[in-house]
């Protein structure tokens, strides 16, 4: 019991940390794309930033706005970082650091991810304002859209390791990692594109897309509701990169190096990949992305899954 | 039709790399902006910062006085026993009228006043603004990295 405590305790602590690092990761990485220095004062090269930024925020008065629906407006900010704190349940750093090894732990992930739509959802309702109604209903209508193609890549990947226990998958790809095998390898590309979408980062932002609809399902919200907000979106990201480096980039096997290092550069180097894309890509439009998800990577997906799965059964 | 359409795809796909490249071959290119606070840009020559005066130059000529078009500075002298030396009793610049046109450094004859290559400018009192004193040699020191 007390153990099970210590880790989930360890958990937050990680994700605290690794958010901080993000979005210093990501304030550099688009300094480095455009040229520029980013944050320098602050500490070495700015890396006590995200602790400046933190102290700010909660620091800051926690307004609340006129007419809003309080329950759901109040509730939302946890209803989106509670899912992402269960998903670190099942991510298995290395051989032993694995918080619990469910024997459904992809199936666990997967649902326990989706349900931060309904947190953005609520955020978007009950700010009674129009950005953050357009925001959130957008933001239901992609993350349920691209949850399709994703279950299907994710769903290949069972098919192959014959477990849906974390550590299992890991186990399977022993001898070859999944992103070697043709299929799979198409399956990580639907993979990536469709959880791309899933965390809301350009050229899938529509949900907040700054330029149209102010911070989206976020605008209402200040000092430590909105870091809240901001935690969730950094630490989804890590989630998806590690679902990403579990399924098919081999989880924590790597040679020299001990497991929990292999994991966190495989990880982070995802991480940074969808850093580059979005300081590169323009962002589609609702139509595009919606024909997208519908018209291109389902039914790519199903097919893949179905052409697989019979050179597997026979 | 399918043709076109792996062909677009394939075009695109093309079009997306292309970018990525470009953005990291960004990543590694020198910065263009600088770590302002710490470290300054040099102006360029013909950079108009704020006016000022080599007092031991200046032959109390009032042609600046009179060429100023916002009249912006403000001089006067008085003249020694002998009658001939000249000495400067007030010389101040007023740097909210000045337009920094510089005329005045291109009137002077020789080159007592001109426009340095100042550029923080603010001050922590209007009234400072107002009368600057060109005759200290200490009085564009308190702005930070200020050059009299």
């Amino acid at each position: 019991m007390i153990s099970m405590l210590l880790k989930g305790l360890a958990a937050l602590g990680f994700i605290a940390v690794s958010a901080m690092f993000l979005i210093w990761l990501e304030r550099k990485v688009s300094a480095w794309i455009q040229n520029r220095l980013g944050p320098m004062m602050t500490g070495f090269q700015g890396t006590l930033q995200p602790i400046a930024d933190t102290i700010k925020l909660l620091l800051k008065e926690d307004i609340v706005p006129n007419g809003v629906d309080f329950i759901s407006w109040w509730l939302a900010p946890f209803f989106v970082t509670v899912p992402v704190v269960m998903a670190f349940l099942v991510i298995p750093f290395s051989a032993k650091w694995i918080i619990l090894d469910l024997n459904v732990g992809a199936l666990y992930i997967c649902s326990v991810t989706s349900l931060c739509v309904l947190g953005i959802f609520m955020a978007g309702w009950g700010s009674n304002n129009k950005y953050s109604l357009l925001g959130g209903m957008r933001s239901a209508a992609q993350i349920i859209s691209y949850e399709v193609p994703l279950l299907l890549s994710v769903l290949l990947v069972v098919m192959q390791a014959g477990t849906l226990s974390m550590q299992g998958i890991v186990h399977a790809q022993h001898n070859e990692w999944y992103i070697f095998k043709p299929h799979l390898a198409l399956a990580f590309i639907i993979y990536f594109i469709a959880a791309t979408a899933e965390v809301n980062r350009v050229p899938f932002d529509i949900p907040e897309a700054e330029s149209e609809l102010v911070a989206g399902y976020h605008t209402e919200y200040t000092g430590m509701k909105f870091a809240m907000f901001f935690v969730a979106e950094y630490t989804n990201m890590f989630i998806i990169s590690a679902i990403g480096t579990t399924l098919f980039l081999g989880g924590w096997q790597g040679p020299f190096l001990p497991g929990i290092v292999w994991f966190l550069l495989k990880a982070y180097g995802l991480i940074f990949l969808l850093m580059w894309i979005r300081w590169t890509l323009p962002r589609l439009r609702m139509d595009q992305m919606m024909s997208f998800a519908w018209k291109v990577l389902t039914p790519l997906a199903l097919l893949n899954l179905l052409v697989s799965g019979w050179f597997m059964v026979n | 039709m399918l043709l076109t359409n792996i062909k677009r795809i394939f075009i695109g796909i093309y079009s997306i790399l292309k970018g990525l490249k470009v953005t990291f071959k960004n990543m590694f290119k020198k910065s263009v902006t600088l770590n302002y606070p710490i470290i300054k840009q040099d102006m360029k020559e013909r950079f108009r910062g704020m006016v000022d005066l080599y007092p031991d130059k200046c032959v109390i000529c009032y042609q600046c006085i009179k060429i100023c078009p916002t009249a912006a500075l403000d001089l006067a002298h008085k003249t020694l026993e002998d009658n001939k030396t000249k000495n400067i009793t007030i010389f101040t610049f007023n740097a909210e009228l000045c337009c920094f046109c510089g005329f005045c450094e291109e009137i002077c004859p020789t080159d007592a006043i001109f426009l340095n290559k100042m550029y923080e400018v603010s001050y922590f009192d209007h009234k400072d603004l107002l009368k600057i004193d060109l005759m200290s040699s200490e009085k564009y020191k308190h702005v930070d990295g200020g050059v009299s």
